[in-house]
Parts: structure tokens; sequence; C-alpha cells
């Protein structure tokens, strides 16, 4: 279908090359080219030289990092989980938890009220109001009361 | 030293590898400027694009194993050294896909090693609009004249679909020539 022969195109003026370079390109490019790759293999060489020179700086690094890495690892998975453990028992535990819902049960909700309010009773019936009136009309301050005490 | 097998051997030898392939620079500069140059277009790109892909065949010399010719080799190289640098060079400038060869025209109208009248202008200017590959093939074909077998080792594509390729490219340039010579100033 695409043979060659009916594909002939002309669009005139082939042999005429429009296109041309800077004078003496041609004529440079081999020096220049070599110029630019040897240039490349000595940064290359150079650059490889650092390489080996901070090899061992850098694996000294690695091995710390790793090691450092390492002992962070087993310390925060072994022993801290431990320490988790035991705490989550002591709060979490369900024999703990069941103990104390079970004394809780235990005590009877008046006689809980009984004890609050008698033991604030008890301090104001121990407390003569005449004793108390005349505290208050003696008109004294705290240090003067505190002396009258330890005298 | 001018055989490429010779150019080969020497390349292998560290003691002569400088001087060989000062030889392959010298045997093939030309061929791969030219051919870098109706891709990219502006000779300034063109003498980057070169300069890159004589420095990868130095550095890949040493892997090469002669399964294809060497003249086919550099022409692949020096082809992909282009189209990535199209590529990187579209990426940078382009606002939209439909754009994409306006930076190949700009490119060539800012050329000032240029010397085509404008009806070369509008013939590159036809060419700058074809997609990739039909550029590729219809510049090998219409301008260097590599035959078909050769450009399918290049770029690595079967003969038949590189003919279509062709075919389809005369037909656009040929469709845009004549939609825009007659605004050409005689």
């Amino acid at each position: 279908m695409y043979e060659e022969d009916l594909i002939q195109p002309d669009f005139g003026k082939r042999a005429q090359n429009p296109f041309r370079t800077p004078d003496n390109y041609f004529e440079v490019l081999e020096d220049r080219i070599m110029g630019n790759i040897l240039d490349q293999t000595k940064k290359k060489s150079s650059s490889s030289k650092i390489i080996r020179f901070m090899k061992p700086a850098l694996g000294l690094a690695a091995s710390f990092t790793l090691i450092y890495m390492l002992g962070y690892y087993s310390i925060n998975t072994f022993l801290l989980k431990d320490t988790v453990k035991i705490e989550q028992t002591d709060i979490t535990g369900t024999d703990s938890l069941n103990n104390y819902s079970i004394s809780l049960a235990s005590i009877d909700e008046n006689s809980l009220i009984n004890a609050i309010f008698t033991e604030e009773t008890d301090i104001f019936a121990e407390t003569n109001p005449d004793e108390f009136l005349a505290y208050l009309a003696t008109g004294l301050n705290d240090v003067e009361i505190y002396s009258e005490i330890q005298n | 030293m001018t055989d490429d097998l010779q150019i080969l051997e020497s390349l292998k030898d560290p003691s002569t590898k400088e001087l060989a392939f000062r030889h392959l620079i010298s045997k093939y500069k030309e061929r791969l400027y030219w051919h870098i140059r109706k891709i990219v277009l502006n000779h300034d790109d063109t003498d980057d694009v070169l300069q890159n892909t004589f420095i990868k065949i130095w550095n890949g010399i040493d892997a090469f194993r002669a399964e294809s010719s060497l003249f086919t080799w550099l022409y692949r190289i020096a082809t992909n050294e282009s189209i990535t640098f199209l590529n990187q060079r579209k990426r940078k400038s382009m606002t939209s896909l439909s754009d994409e060869n306006q930076y190949l025209i700009d490119n060539l109208e800012g050329d000032s090693y240029f010397d085509g009248d404008n009806w070369q202008m509008l013939l590159q200017k036809a060419i700058a609009t074809l997609p990739d590959k039909q550029r590729l093939v219809f510049n090998m074909k219409y301008f260097d004249e590599i035959k078909y077998e050769e450009m399918s080792q290049i770029l690595t594509t079967s003969v038949g679909a590189l003919k279509a390729s062709y075919h389809h490219a005369v037909k656009k340039v040929e469709e845009y020539v004549k939609l825009h010579e007659t605004r050409i100033e005689p």
C-alpha cells in the first residue's frame, strides 16, 4: 500500500540546506567533546575518592544508628510493654474491679449518710452555745486566742 | 582508522580508547549533528544534545555488543537524546498540549543559524506540526534518505509501520503547505 515509488514528494529546493552552523564549528568539535568527557571522568573519579574517604565514617555512623535503633526498639518493645501491662492490670483487672464493686455493695446507704452527717452534728453538739457566744464577745484576735489557750 | 570494526577494537584497549573515540567523533559528528538538528531545529540545542549524545556513547561503548551496526546504535542514542530533550523543554515551556509543537516553531524562528527563505520556513513549520514519530520518519526518509530497513532498527519499528508513518507525514505536510503557501510573500 505504501510503496516507496508512490511516496515521492517534491517540496522543491530539497538540495539546499537552510540550516547552517557557526564558523569552524565542526573543526573544534572533537576537542570540545573530548574535553567535556575528560572533565566528567575527572569529576567522577574525584567524587568517588570522596566517597572512598567517607566510607569508613559513614559505615561507623550507620552501625551506631543501627545499634541505637535496635536498643531503642527492644527497650520499647519488651520493657515498656511489660510496664504498661502491669499498670493496665492494676487499673482494668477484672478481679480488682469486682472486689471494689462488692465492697461498695456491702455498705448500707443509710449508714453511709449517717456516718457523714453524724460526725458534723457531733462537733456542734460538743460545743456549748454559751461558751461559743462568750468567745465571740471577747473580740480577741488569733494570737491572743492562741496565748489564752496555751496559758 | 575509518572502519567501524577497527574503531571498536581500539576502543576496547584503554591505551588507545581516547584516540579511537576521537576517530569515532570525527567520522559521525556531522551526520549525527544534522540528524539532531532536524529534530530540535535550533543550533544551540543541537550542540547540547550532540555533546550529551557523545558522552552517552563514551559511557556505553564498553557495553556495545555489536548486535546492530555502530551507525544504527549511534543514531538510536542521538534520536533518544533529542526526543528526551524536546520533551523536557516542552514540559517546561508549554501551557497546553495542543500548542506542543509551537515550541519547535519558536525555536526555529529564534535561531540565528537558519538561513532559509519563506518557503523553507513554511516547510519546516509544516514538519514541526507532525507528531514526533512521523516527524522523525519524515526527516530520516526525505532529507537523510535512510532506508526503511535501517530506520526500522534505529526506531525499533516495523518497516510497514514506518511506510505508513511516512505516507501520513507526507500527506499532512502537503496539506499544510497548500493551506499556507498563498500567504507567503514573493
